[in-house]
């Protein structure tokens, strides 16, 4: 150990007090900022996990689509899986999946239920569950089987209805099979709906009122039949998100080749087709896009930002949303603000403690300067100085740094030993949970060491530049 | 008195001018001096004459406005600051008025103190100290903080942190300036035992007659500039102090 370490050490116990004071405030900053931050990580995560359900990193609608349309209304990309295979063959490392969107209501007839809306989003289970992440996700049920009735084979019924007057046409189709029984489609709803509606629970069958063409009004009534719930993390998404097949989804919404003649029937409509939709794949609403990792997750929204970038220079012609842009969409820029307040009021108490520390050591130098005389007397060149009070400051920091991790870390277990949770949307728990990533940690303990070297080197550089004479003598006036 | 080739320390002509409150003050002017291997001098006169400037210039811890200082034949005017520092270690052992113990060391800790800023070697330097304290009689307390010793025992901790390093010169301030009459008589005959002994070169200021009578040269100075430089023995400093009265007349 050096003699600038040793005497460092010297003057830390000589001013115990003061500076476990002050070692504590900074702590405890340091506490909340890892109590905060590690929550928010954990919302973030949340929300991240739940957003992404429905844009991953990046989603491409047609050019007159906004954000709301994601939720089910009428978009349409009709190369949807031309773009999709594009963006992966251009952009190496990208992942991309085509999904078919629609609107539902549930629950009407049902006694002694709401009727409640939700959005059906349908999925490429095999694309769209690695870009996603919604496989993983079921808590109860199961995923999607190959051998699952995602198409029933037949055109459903429409009828075309012209609206009278300046009413608008109006779509109906009955969503049943006219001649023989049949499986009703498979869906996967969220916990927090099974939770709230009684009926809707893996095994049970409903019957769902589909928007699939919100601008022109058309409808489809069809038969689900519930073969798994997943959990997001957030319940008020959980409750309105649900998924198909997309390829079920592409045969209500007709998304292929329609064949069979019309029939007119005079006063009330036409009946189009009854012989089975040659689905095309290719035809979708949107294309959700899956970036690669990135390194690291400092910058959550420049990454967004600039995948959404990348992406809309393949497809100019085409609407890019990111996910960061669906974030604010559906929470508002709340989670930004509160993590600018976070740092905000951690940056004061840490500029506080700063400007403590600085005004102890510049009064400890006030007292020490006869012995700072006498040390440059014996030799000691200004470098030894100024690390003596460096080092004071790199030692208050590591230890206020190295504490408040520990303080956070108990506080933490001690939350998730005894399961806190919070009340949300429609009845639900939210979990109040932590995240500590490398970042947390390495910020924790990093951040008091800067602030406290920083606020330490100013008296220290002040002491290292004391004239030997002018301390000696300044020293005995001190006496 | 030994003289032997070269001076130990020679001052070229050094003047110091302060600047108080946009006064000008020469607190030193055209100062020439020689001191040799093994010399023990002394420094005399009233206050404000200059006395612990001079001996600060001595001992590099100012630098003088104009002449030179030469340490071992090296002029110390054309070394940088890193190196004065490094040179003031290795070759100056520094006892002031106030003993300037560090007090939450140890009377061990704080003899080895120059040590360590030299980069020494620990355990020499532990072992070089207890002799040290031995010889200036306070090995006893060795491991007691400094802040729990009489002024006495403090200054022989600081005469015993001055040699750590076996310096060419000593330089004591008012070396019993806070002492009573028999500490002060101690603390002389220790640095007198220790010229001796080490043989080790020593200048001090007082503004005692009696303590600086313990020198074997006296310097007198008045108004910044070397009024009688007297050498031999008591009667001699004795003689030379009544001259100086009667030029100042005092």
């Amino acid at each position: 150990m050096g003699v600038s370490s040793r005497l460092a050490i010297g003057e830390l116990k000589d001013h115990k007090r003061i500076y476990i004071i002050i070692i504590i405030v900074i702590a405890l900053t340091m506490t909340s900022f890892m109590l905060e931050n590690a929550y928010l990580n954990y919302m973030m995560q949340v929300v991240d996990d739940t957003t992404k359900l429905v844009t991953s990193d990046a989603i491409i609608v047609d050019e007159i689509s906004t954000l709301r349309d994601l939720y089910g209304t009428t978009v349409e990309l009709k190369n949807a899986g031309e773009i999709g295979r594009r963006i992966e063959r251009d952009l190496p490392g990208y992942k991309t999946s085509v999904r078919v969107t629609a609107q539902g209501t549930y629950g009407l007839g049902m006694a002694g239920e709401a009727v409640d809306a939700c959005t059906i989003q349908g999925i490429n289970p095999k694309k769209d569950s690695y870009i996603s992440g919604i496989a993983g996700k079921i808590v109860k049920g199961r995923f999607f089987r190959d051998d699952d009735p995602i198409l029933r084979g037949h055109t459903p019924l429409y009828i075309e209805i012209k609206g009278p007057g300046n009413l608008p046409d109006f779509t109906w189709g009955s969503g049943e099979k006219l001649f023989e029984d049949e499986e009703p489609y498979p869906i996967i709803a969220g916990v927090a709906a099974a939770k709230t509606h009684p009926s809707v629970d893996v095994g049970k069958t409903l019957t769902i009122t589909l928007s699939v063409s919100g601008r022109d009004t058309n409808y489809a009534s069809v038969d689900v039949k519930i073969i798994g719930l997943y959990e997001s993390g957030t319940p008020l998404l959980d409750a309105v998100m649900w998924f198909m097949h997309a390829d079920s989804l592409r045969e209500i919404k007709r998304y292929g080749e329609v064949s069979g003649k019309d029939f007119n029937v005079p006063g009330i409509g036409t009946f189009k087709g009854y012989n089975p939709i040659t689905i095309d794949s290719d035809r979708g609403d949107v294309v959700i896009v899956k970036a690669i990792e990135p390194l690291h997750k400092l910058d959550p929204i420049g990454h967004s930002e600039s995948v959404k970038q990348t992406v809309k220079e393949q497809v100019p012609f085409l609407t890019v949303y990111s996910w960061h842009d669906f974030l604010i969409y559906v929470a508002g820029s709340m989670q930004d603000v509160v993590t600018i307040m976070l740092w905000g009021s951690i940056a004061v108490t840490l500029v506080l403690c700063a400007a403590a520390i600085k005004y102890v050591m510049d009064s400890i130098i006030l007292r020490k300067t006869r012995e700072i005389g006498s040390l440059k007397a014996f030799g000691a060149r200004d470098r030894v100085i100024f690390k003596i009070f460096l080092y004071q400051g790199l030692i208050i920091g590591f230890i206020a740094g190295l504490l408040g991790i520990i303080i956070s870390l108990v506080v933490m277990n001690l939350v998730n030993w005894y399961g806190f949770s919070v009340e949300f949307i429609a009845g639900t728990q939210l979990k109040v949970g932590f995240i500590v990533n490398w970042l947390t940690l390495l910020i924790a303990i990093l951040l008091p060491i800067i602030l406290a070297v920083l606020a330490a080197a100013i008296p220290a550089k002040k002491a290292s530049m004391l004239s030997p004479v002018e301390a000696l003598r300044k020293g005995e006036l001190a006496l | 008195m030994q003289k032997k080739g070269k001076p130990i320390i020679k001052l070229d002509s050094i003047s110091k001018k302060y600047n108080e409150y946009g006064v000008e003050v020469n607190a030193l002017t055209n100062v020439s001096l020689n001191v040799f291997k093994g010399e023990f001098v002394s420094i005399i006169g009233p206050s404000g004459c200059g006395k612990s400037t001079l001996l600060h210039c001595m001992g590099l811890l100012d630098r003088p406005t104009s002449g030179r200082v030469y340490i071992g034949g090296k002029d110390t005017s054309k070394i940088s600051g890193k190196e004065i520092a490094l040179f003031r270690g290795e070759q100056l052992g520094f006892v002031f008025q106030n003993y300037n113990l560090i007090p939450r060391l140890t009377v061990l800790e704080n003899v080895i103190l120059p040590g360590l800023i030299m980069e020494k070697d620990p355990k020499a330097l532990e072992k070089k100290a207890k002799i040290l304290l031995k010889e200036v009689g306070i090995i006893h307390r060795a491991d007691h903080k400094g802040i729990h010793l009489s002024g006495g025992e403090q200054q022989r901790v600081a005469i015993a942190r001055a040699l750590i390093n076996e310096p060419v010169l000593i330089l004591a301030d008012e070396p019993t300036g806070a002492l009573d009459s028999d500490s002060s008589k101690e603390i002389m005959e220790l640095l007198v035992k220790m010229n001796k002994k080490r043989n080790v070169t020593s200048v001090y200021v007082s503004h005692d007659i009696e303590i600086a009578c313990f020198a074997k040269r006296m310097i007198i100075l008045k108004d910044g500039k070397i009024a009688e430089d007297a050498k031999g023995k008591q009667n001699d400093f004795k003689q030379a102090l009544r001259r100086f009265s009667k030029i100042s007349g005092g």
